[in-house]
């Protein structure tokens, strides 16, 4: 869960697809996903889905940090994080 | 070769983690594409079905999954190798049988005449016990597709082959101990499909067909 805070901590703010956030943390989809369920349902983290760039293809989910998930991986990873205030995602 | 592997997996996996989930197994299949692009499908789709299993006692839907998967093949899928094996049972010669002409047979004389009527009543027992067998993996069958109308007709069909047995088993003075066992084992079996019937109703917020499957 570290690795995954750390991982959207590098870009907070900013919405990850799920393959690019395994690609970063070397986490298995097998790992990602349970992770990324879970702290979507404690609301640290949120999703969204996008359009797909290419025709043909399936909409994507994004995912980032909620406020509440900033607040979170402020806390768990210390000074670490290069995280913005809470207040930019509002 | 390995796309098309990848794709089934994925369709498993979304099948695996339900409705309730629905969201997360497009999630899923929509980032596959990124993993086909990446080479590594098939390690990205397989991961995804171990999401779903770890994920399947978290919910309500995955919990009723698990329970009737363990009801069908821990239970009703034994119990059709049973009834595969009391069908083979009655393939060995009469006298040799050992539930067939047993201490219902006082005497020679009676010996040799139930001997002949058993030898005449066996194409028809093998093939109840044959028809039972099938009843029953169409039963576990109908149990994970969740398909309560047909699984109805098929327990009452079941239990109809069951009480058919039982009264053979009068008729001819058998006392064959494997009927009632199978007639007690059938009786838990369609409880328990009823209780799986009402779990799903209660889940799905619909009312059961028919109320229960055991009493059709």
């Amino acid at each position: 869960m570290l690795l995954l805070l750390a991982a959207f901590a590098e870009q907070a703010g900013q919405w990850r697809h799920g393959y690019e956030l395994m690609k970063e943390t070397g986490l298995t989809s097998g790992t990602l996903y349970p992770l990324l369920m879970r702290m979507t349902g404690q609301g640290l983290v949120e999703a969204e889905w996008r359009a797909p760039v290419r025709t043909g293809r399936p909409a994507r989910h994004v995912y980032r940090l909620t406020a509440g998930g900033i607040a979170f991986a402020r806390a768990a990873l210390g000074d670490k994080a290069r995280l913005p205030a809470e207040a930019a995602l509002a | 070769m390995s796309v098309g592997l990848a794709r089934a997996v994925m369709a498993l996996a979304a099948a695996t983690l339900g409705q309730s989930r629905r969201d997360w197994a497009l999630a899923m299949e929509g980032e596959l594409e990124a993993a086909i692009d990446a080479g590594r499908p098939l390690a990205f789709a397989a991961g995804c079905l171990v999401a779903a299993w770890r994920d399947m006692p978290r919910q309500a839907e995955g919990r009723f999954l698990l329970a009737s998967h363990m009801l069908a093949l821990g239970m009703i899928v034994p119990m059709a190798a049973l009834q595969f094996a009391c069908a083979a049972g009655l393939a060995v010669p009469v006298p040799a049988a050992g539930g067939l002409g047993g201490p219902a047979a006082a005497n020679a004389v009676q010996q040799a005449y139930l001997s002949a009527a058993y030898r005449a009543a066996e194409p028809v027992l093998l093939g109840l016990w044959l028809w039972l067998c099938l009843l029953q993996l169409r039963l576990a069958w109908l149990l994970l597709e969740r398909d309560w109308p047909r699984m109805i007709r098929t327990g009452a069909m079941a239990a109809a082959v069951t009480a058919a047995l039982v009264i053979f088993d009068g008729v001819m003075l058998l006392a064959d101990p494997r009927t009632m066992l199978q007639a007690a084992a059938l009786s838990i079996e369609l409880a328990a499909v009823a209780a799986s019937s009402q779990w799903h109703a209660r889940l799905t917020g619909a009312a059961a067909p028919g109320g229960s499957a055991a009493t059709p």
